[in-house]
């Protein structure tokens, strides 16, 4: 049919009428050919996009999955190796791998021919053998050909201990204050009973050296400041320090007569704890005799039923959540890091929010729209680039050491040379936080504030508002929902940063929380514990890499968990804001 | 009708015809404006008849807009912005260095093109002019919900759903709820910017008729580039020209009897 048209066309044709005719049969041309259509491209976004899905859900079903695993009981399997000795543990993974001629030479042909068949390769099993006291490692590696039998017996206990880790093996007596029992007397009931008593024991140890013992230092220690206070401000030799340090020096007394009976009572119930000892005996028979409140608890695992399980995974969790870690942190509980991630989260949102949509509205609403305020723009935009270990720096030397070793003058002068915020605290590490996430807020405001349209501003001011009430009743309100996504990035991102915070007071072990029952009950120049760092110390700076596994994927799920809920809490906010606005026309 | 008079469009001449009213409440004075560099209005001088519509028209972009804005400072929001001359409102130069624009502003509604109801209920919206003058008596609120509404000739249609969100009305209510809350603070001056382009033909037939009824009671000046509306509502019309007042007088006579080739061109439908 364009044939013709072409034919009509060259009657009259002009070079201008020539190239449009090209054109035109390109163009029809054009439509079949694959390249132009952009399939392929189409695909390569889809593969791009399948793949990038497929590594983040991947990523966060590992985390899950081994997460979720961590604290279900596993069997205990007692192995029979071919050189006579007995191995009793978790299996905890398998491996392929290649012995070496050594091994080879010394092992029967049989096994030899199986892998050789295998080209070279031979399956192994690590076991998580505990007893670390007694081993000297947690793990052992155990090669298939080298197994004679494996077996699951019911009365294999797997026993955790408050040191040294797991203790996988049989309980031979129980020592109850000179009174021994063993064999078919001792019942499971006897044992358990014996051991809430002991429990019992060891809680009263730590409430009267931990909360007593801590009461009568803490008031020891503020009377002795106290008295300094006040020697460094009339002199030594003035009337009131020399009235103010007899009171004090009766007072000091009293609490150092109060402070030696209670650590009488606590020496008095230690020496009643160490009479009862359990003795335990691992797989080769050695024994071990431990005091009853050093286990956290006996399980049978394989003598368990489905719901017994159950309920000792949900303990199992809660003293995770609850309880303070032990063993180099890789055991026992997170809730000081915890509590520690979730205040300081808390603390640097109240501080970026009023920072950052100051600014914004400084820069959106009032700054006239100039050069300047452009490169200001530019400037806020490439700070949220900038590596966050830079603010560590910043952080250790602005607030810990200026701005902190100014209030340690001021107020404080009675400690030196002991710094109190002079050092990395929850205060400086939050203001850190704030510092880094604060362009976020900014940028997010910023555009928030943009949305607002023009026409709502003057409809405003055209009724005799000015502009903070315009800004109050109309703009900030609007642009409420948007100020919230911007702050829900920033504490995403705030309570997963770690590299600053290591700087600023994140330590491996805080020895008290933040919130505690002495006045003024919040102490905001303390260090704290992080989750973050918690699964960097565990995982990686911990004695046995391998035992500190588990805890590192718990803790992850945690730290996962909470800045997901986090969000969910802020994105619940402000999708009830949002409704408001998003009311259409009928 | 004279047979087409040529136009010159360096003939600056204003044409002043006789307007009717009782005296002026607004007067412009040699009113020049820049936007920056760009020279928006031309020397316009004009009295703005008490209690009577005026009407602004003009082809797009002659300034009627700019004008209308320069009357209760819009344009302060403007960076670059500048003016020569004098706007005196009820004898005061409101681009005198100490004039209470928040207080002028309140004492002027205005209206926009697009009805720009603020996100909040039916009744927050009409007292919005109350609560930031800090006014919290409910009784008054109240008072002033249901006089304005009727006022605006909405109360019979929302009386039932005050409390609902404002942006479920239709194009034509939110229009009028935001002559409801111009009128809320009873303000001397009623500014209205083609308040009727975003409508259809029965939300604009009844804002003509709601202008109707204002009348006398505001000073209107309404912007609109439909010359039958300005025909059918005004009492005295203005025609601008690329930032020039070109004809200012009673509206039948600008209708009828143009003076400017100009006019008589626009008003024709030979340009515009
Ligand atoms: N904010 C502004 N900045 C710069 N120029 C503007 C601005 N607003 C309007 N103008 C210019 O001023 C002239 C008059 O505009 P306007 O008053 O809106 O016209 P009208 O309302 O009569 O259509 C136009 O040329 C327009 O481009
Ligand atoms: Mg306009």
């Amino acid at each position: 049919m364009y044939k013709s048209i072409t034919f009509a066309l060259t009657r009259t044709a002009t070079a201008a009428d020539q190239t449009a005719e090209a054109v035109k049969y390109i163009r029809r041309k054009g439509r079949s050919d694959l390249s132009a259509r952009g399939e392929p491209f189409l695909w390569g976004l889809g593969g791009a996009l399948a793949f990038g899905m497929l590594m983040i859900f991947g990523f966060l079903a590992l985390i899950v999955w081994n997460g979720l695993v961590t604290f279900y009981p596993k069997p205990v399997q007692v192995v029979t190796l071919s050189d006579g000795t007995l191995l009793a543990g978790e299996p905890s993974r398998s491996e392929v791998y290649k012995p070496g001629p050594q091994v080879l030479e010394h092992l029967d042909e049989p096994a030899r021919q199986a892998i050789a068949a295998e080209h070279g390769y031979a399956r192994r099993t690590l076991f998580r053998t505990g007893n670390f006291d007694l081993y000297n490692e947690d793990f052992r590696w155990a090669s298939d050909f080298s197994i004679v039998s494996v077996a699951e017996p019911a009365d294999v206990y797997f026993i955790e201990r408050i040191e040294w880790g797991p203790f996988v093996g049989f309980i031979r007596s129980l020592n109850l204050k000179g009174e021994t029992v063993s064999g078919a007397a001792l019942t499971r009931q006897i044992l358990e009973e014996a051991h809430r008593r002991a429990v019992q024991r060891r809680e009263l140890i730590r409430e009267i050296e931990r909360e007593e013992i801590g009461a009568v230092n803490h008031r020891l220690n503020s009377e002795r400041l106290k008295l300094k206070r006040i020697a460094l401000k009339q002199g030594e030799n003035s009337d009131t320090y020399r009235q103010a340090a007899a009171e004090s020096l009766a007072l000091q007394e009293t609490l150092q007569g109060r402070y030696h009976d209670l650590a009488r009572d606590a020496q008095a119930v230690k020496a009643e704890d160490a009479q009862y000892t359990v003795t335990l005996a691992e797989i080769g028979g050695r024994g071990k005799t431990i005091p009853l409140s050093q286990v956290v608890r006996f399980t049978l695992p394989n003598d368990m039923s489905f719901f017994e399980k159950i309920r000792l995974y949900l303990s199992r969790w809660l003293e995770f959540l609850t309880d303070e870690p032990r063993e180099a942190n890789a055991e026992g509980g997170v809730m000081p890091a915890l509590f520690g991630t979730f205040v300081m989260t808390v603390l640097m949102a109240l501080a970026v929010a009023p920072f950052g949509v100051m600014a914004a509205l400084y820069l959106r609403e009032y700054a006239k729209q100039g050069k300047l305020v452009s490169v200001v723009r530019i400037c806020v935009n490439n700070l949220a680039g900038v590596p966050s270990i830079v603010y560590g720096v910043f952080g250790l030397g602005f607030f810990a050491y200026i701005c902190g070793g100014t209030i340690d003058r001021l107020f404080f002068p009675e400690r030196l040379p002991n710094p109190v915020f002079g050092t990395g605290g929850l205060l400086w590490a939050s203001l850190t936080l704030a510092l880094l996430t604060v362009p976020v807020v900014i940028v997010a405001t910023e555009e928030a504030l943009a949305a607002v349209p023009q026409s709502m501003r003057e409809g405003s001011l055209a009724c005799g508002a000015s502009r903070w009430q315009t800004i109050k009743y109309i703009v900030l309100p609007r642009a409420l929902p948007g100020i919230m996504t911007g702050l829900i990035l920033a504490m995403a991102r705030g309570a997963g940063e770690v590299a600053p915070l290591m700087l600023v007071g994140v330590v491996k072990l805080a020895p008290e929380l933040p919130l505690d029952g002495f006045f003024p009950y919040i102490h905001l120049e303390r260090s704290f514990m992080h989750l973050g760092f918690h699964i960097f110390d565990v995982g990686f700076q911990s004695r046995n890499s391998e035992a500190g596994k588990p805890m590192v994927f718990v803790t992850t799920l945690l730290l996962i968990s909470l800045v997901a809920f986090l969000n969910a809490t802020a994105i619940v906010i402000r999708n009830r804001l949002k409704r408001r606005f998003l009311i259409g026309h009928f | 009708m004279e047979a087409a008079r040529k136009i010159d469009e360096n003939d600056h001449t204003v044409y002043h015809i006789k307007t009717t009213g009782r005296g002026p409440l607004i007067e412009t004075e040699h009113f020049c404006l820049w936007y920056g560099s760009s020279q928006a209005l031309f020397d316009v001088s004009m009295d703005i008849e008490l209690g009577l519509v005026t009407a602004l028209i003009g082809p797009s972009g002659c300034g009627k807009s700019t004008l209308l804005r320069s009357l209760n400072r819009m344009n302060d929001l403007i960076d670059g912005l500048r003016t020569r001359g004098a706007v005196r409102f009820d004898g005061h130069d409101i681009y005198d260095r100490d004039t209470d624009v928040i207080g002028l502003r309140k004492r002027m509604g205005m209206v926009f093109q697009k009805p720009n109801p603020f996100p909040m209920s039916i009744s927050e919206n009409v007292t919005y002019p109350l609560k930031v003058d800090g006014i919290h008596d409910k009784t008054v609120l109240a008072e002033t919900v249901e006089r304005a509404l009727q006022g605006a000739a909405l109360w019979e249609e929302v009386k039932d759903r005050l409390k609902d969100n404002a942006l479920g009305l239709s194009g034509g209510q939110q229009q009028r709820l935001c002559i409801a809350r111009a009128i809320a603070a009873d303000p001397d001056v009623l500014l209205m910017d083609e308040p009727c382009s975003a409508l259809d033909p029965i939300a604009t037939a009844r804002i003509e008729e709601l202008i109707n009824e204002l009348r006398g009671r505001y000073t209107i000046i309404i912007v609109t580039h439909n010359m039958q509306q300005a025909a059918r509502v005004s009492d005295n019309t203005a025609f601008m020209y690329l930032g020039r007042l070109i004809e200012y007088g009673e509206t039948t006579r600008i209708f009828t009897t143009p003076r400017s080739a100009k006019t008589e061109d626009y008003v024709t439908g030979r340009f515009g």
